[in-house]
């Protein structure tokens, strides 16, 4: 790990170096990120791909789909289907408690929510904060995860929705 | 090239919609006088004012290349028209006219799809429909001289005489495309005159002419018997800026038209014989007009968007969901509340009027989809050299518009494959047979019991079961023995994916895709297939559909922490067993014995994966339904209720997932806002 951040703390470097901007340039915001937790690691969302944030209410199971997927809910007339991220990412799945919460996300029509264990906070981004994920991140997860946020309080990890939301449609072709 | 002008691209979707009626009315025409062999001097007037208007809205459109083939279309029809006495052999004709219709059904599906859209080159075609105008011309050469003559941008015939008008009409500053205005202009003038003469001539076909039209105005001359009225509706017409009667001296206009003519003379030079014959068509015209509008008065139909319907629908779908939250309320539990039940009653009634009628606003006849098959048929015999007649019973039977949509592909491969397949080669097999030499291919639509029941059937060579069963074992689709197959089960192998009997691949069916692909889009309506087949005798393919997709009646289950919505149409009854009733075989299965007949049990919390406390039958429910003719019993910890419920399709994330195999068909939004899964009940007897 720590090899794998000097090389990112480079390649930062490098970007920097490459853009020719302004230093306000680099300080402007560019989006603003929900992170949440799940277990130790910070997950975040580029808040636009957020619908809402819901608790955990009753999910109805539907047959014939794999483990993660937990169900249907219905939000608001809507029936969107449910996914637990931890065993998605290969975790351990735990009890839901009062501070689990589903995250809607949406891309283009399609919205998927994303079962979480904690809501953190929603944090502006600029670009100095980016480092663009590199390949061998995370072997496993590695295709849901946009790029690195390196903040003052830890690495943020965060998520392509898109890749998260068309993940079946791509297995399907 | 942007695809169609600024500022018009609302009006694409009309001028789709409308030309895509006009051309399958064409298509009615041609097939109906084709069977006829003759054209009635109504058809030929019809064909002609569809021609007119699709020439017309395509160029107002800027489609041109669709406006010079509708108008050669026209031409063609203007000859048929002027001496239908004379014009016998006119097969060549419907060749010609309905490879026109394809293509332009081509074309504008195109439009209609493509944001890139280039515009095809028709001159092969628009050659071939001036051939065909000639060889028309030739046979009936004396009239068509006169038109050609009258041709001659030369005004010999100027001199109207002393009872006509002629008018000079200026169009707004900048409001564009002021040749079209005036050509409407001229369409809407024909209901009220004749028109004798307009400068400049060749406004429809000319863009050019628009600058002519900018520069000296739009001049027509015109005998009317009210010119107060002729002048009103100018005065009416959009975009007209002004007007001015230049009164009928017989010079003025012949001086108009000598002044004009040069300006009009080099653009027009690529203008041919239509317009010269335009007087005479606007005196039919006209005819035609007054007959129309003695019948048709107001219009008591309107065209609307089916998505605002699919808006209407969902909205009733969430009222009905909103209503029984209402009226089911489990804080409602255990009041006495008489006005409320009175009030709730009648809410009920309203809604579920409101539903019905919402529905019968989206019925569509059969008929579109049945009528598509005629030129199917009319064209593959040709091809296939087969004499075939197609018969059409019962389609005035209405279905949801979403599942018309859906069935003209099915429709289609069905009849193909039955002229493809079905049918015997030669019509001296089909007599050594004892058939007639003609064969039959009948599309029937029926309803029954909430479903409508659609077959396709053909009294062609049928299925050999032999041949089936051989090619499904070579395909490996057999999943037992195959003595154990019975003959039906075989024949409706040929709706497996990878099944295909035909080996040779010919132009209409047997592409290797087959008859799953109908299946699968059947099913994707919530529909059945099956087949019937009779060796030598023919087969006949019946589907079932449901006559609308989105709301049914549903008894309401309780599995563990789970409901299902089973629906009522399958169930046959539901009771209450005891242990001793129940059979035990050999393989842990469990049966009932009832009325002399053995049924199979299929626990629900089983199926599913469910948590439930109730596993001791005598604690629970049995639920008979029946679907295809084969029965199952559900066992269910308890009924909550009958309920009518919205169906849902699953979300498109979970599309990878066969959940419908599974014999689930969608999922609902209960009263209190939980969701529950509506089981599918044909998939769900053919799993156990």
């Amino acid at each position: 790990m720590a090899m794998d951040f000097k090389e990112l703390l480079a390649k930062q470097a490098e970007m920097m170096k490459s853009t020719t901007e302004a230093k306000s340039e680099v300080e402007r915001e560019i989006t603003k990120v929900l992170t949440f937790s799940i277990g130790e690691q910070i997950y975040g969302i580029e808040i636009p791909n957020v619908v809402e944030i819901i608790g955990v209410p009753h999910i109805t199971t539907v047959p014939g789909v794999p483990d993660y997927i937990k169900g249907i809910i219905n939000v608001r007339s809507k029936v969107v289907p449910v996914v637990n991220i931890r065993s998605r990412f290969g975790k351990e799945e735990i009890p839901y408690n009062d501070r689990s919460s589903i995250i809607i996300v949406s891309s283009e029509d399609i919205q998927v929510g994303i079962i979480v264990d904690q809501i953190r906070d929603v944090i502006p981004v600029k670009e100095r904060h980016i480092a663009k994920s590199p390949d061998h991140i995370g072997v496993n997860n590695n295709k849901f995860i946009k790029y690195l946020l390196e903040m003052s309080d830890g690495i943020k990890l965060v998520l392509d929705v898109n890749k998260l939301v068309y993940e079946n449609e791509a297995v399907v072709d | 090239m942007a695809k169609v002008e600024s500022g018009m691209e609302a009006m694409v979707d009309v001028y789709i919609f409308e030309t895509t009626g006009l051309l399958e009315q064409l298509d009615e025409i041609l097939l109906r006088t084709e069977q006829a062999n003759e054209f009635k001097e109504d058809d030929i007037n019809e064909i002609f004012r569809i021609m007119h208007t699709v020439k017309g809205s395509s160029a107002m459109m800027g489609f041109e290349n669709l406006q010079q083939l509708a108008h050669k279309g026209e031409d063609m029809f203007f000859i048929i028209r002027e001496n239908p006495e004379k014009v016998k052999d006119i097969s060549f004709v419907y060749d010609l006219v309905f490879q026109m219709s394809d293509l332009f059904k081509a074309e504008i599906e195109a439009i209609q799809n493509d944001d890139d859209f280039e515009p095809t080159d028709f001159s092969e075609i628009i050659k071939k429909l001036e051939n065909g105008a000639a060889m028309l011309k030739g046979e009936v050469a004396a009239p068509a001289a006169a038109a050609s003559e009258a041709a001659v941008p030369a005004a010999p015939a100027k001199n109207w005489g002393d009872d006509c008008t002629t008018v000079r009409v200026f169009f707004e500053d900048g409001c564009k495309m002021e040749n079209l205005r005036a050509f409407l202009l001229l369409n809407k003038l024909r209901e009220e005159a004749q028109i004798l003469d307009f400068i400049p001539d060749d406004v429809e076909s000319n863009q050019e002419s628009a600058n002519v039209i900018i520069d000296n105005g739009f001049i027509i001359t015109f005998r009317a018997p009210d010119n107060k009225a002729v002048l009103q509706v100018i005065e009416e017409a959009i975009n007209v800026q002004s007007y001015e009667v230049i009164n009928n001296e017989p010079e003025a206009p012949a001086a108009q038209a000598a002044e004009t003519q040069q300006a009009a003379a080099a653009p027009a030079a690529g203008a041919p014989a239509a317009q010269a014959s335009k007087p005479a068509a606007a005196e039919k015209t006209e005819a035609k007009t007054e007959n129309k509008s003695s019948g048709g008065g107001k219009q008591s139909l309107i065209s609307v968007n089916l998505s605002k319907l699919d808006q209407l629908h969902d909205i009733v779908g969430e009222i009905i969901t909103t209503e029984s939250m209402v009226v089911a309320n489990p804080e409602l539990e255990g009041l006495h509340l008489e006005s409320f039940a009175k009030a709730a009653r009648e809410l009920r009634k309203l809604t579920s009027e409101l539903q019905d009628t919402v529905m019968s606003i989206r019925m569509v006849p059969l008929a579109g989809p049945f009528q598509k098959m005629n030129r199917i048929v009319r064209d593959m015999k040709v091809k296939l050299n087969k004499d075939v007649e197609l018969k059409i019973e019962g389609e005035s039977t209405e279905v949801d518009k979403s599942i018309v949509d859906n069935l003209n592909d099915p429709l289609m491969h069905l009849v193909r494959n039955c002229m493809d397949h079905g049918v015997e080669d030669t019509s001296e097999e089909r007599v050594a047979n004892g058939k007639p030499a003609k064969a039959t291919i009948t599309l029937a639509a029926m309803n029954a019991s909430g479903e409508v029941i659609i077959t396709v059937s053909d009294d062609g060579k049928g299925i050999d079961s032999r041949k089936v069963l051989a090619k499904a074992e070579k395909n490996g689709l057999l999943t037992k023995p195959s003595n154990e197959y019975t003959e039906r089960e075989i024949q409706n192998m040929i709706l497996l994916p990878g099944f295909s009997t035909n080996e040779v691949v010919t132009e209409y069916s047997g592409r290797g895709v087959g008859m799953d692909v109908v299946k699968k889009n059947i099913e994707k309506v919530g529909g059945t297939i099956s087949v019937e087949s009779k060796l030598g005798q023919g087969t006949t393919f019946v589907i079932k559909i449901p006559l609308t997709l989105a709301i049914i009646d549903g008894m309401e289950v309780k599995v563990g922490d789970a409901n299902f919505i089973v629906p009522i149409s399958a169930i046959k009854e539901s009771f209450m067993v005891t242990n001793d009733q129940i059979i035990h075989d050999t393989q842990q299965g469990e049966m009932i014995m009832m009325r002399g007949v053995c049924y199979p049990i299929l626990r629900l919390h089983d199926k599913f994966n469910l948590e439930t406390e109730i596993k001791n039958f005598e604690d629970g429910i049995i639920l008979l339904i029946e679907a295809d003719n084969r029965s199952v019993c559900l066992f269910a910890d308890e009924l909550v209720g009958e309920q009518q419920v919205v169906v849902k399709p699953f979300p498109v994330y979970l599309s990878q997932y066969d959940i419908k195999r599974e014999g689930l068909s969608g999922c609902t939004i209960m009263g209190d806002g939980r969701i529950s899964l509506i089981i599918e009940v044909n998939n769900l007897i053919g799993l156990h």
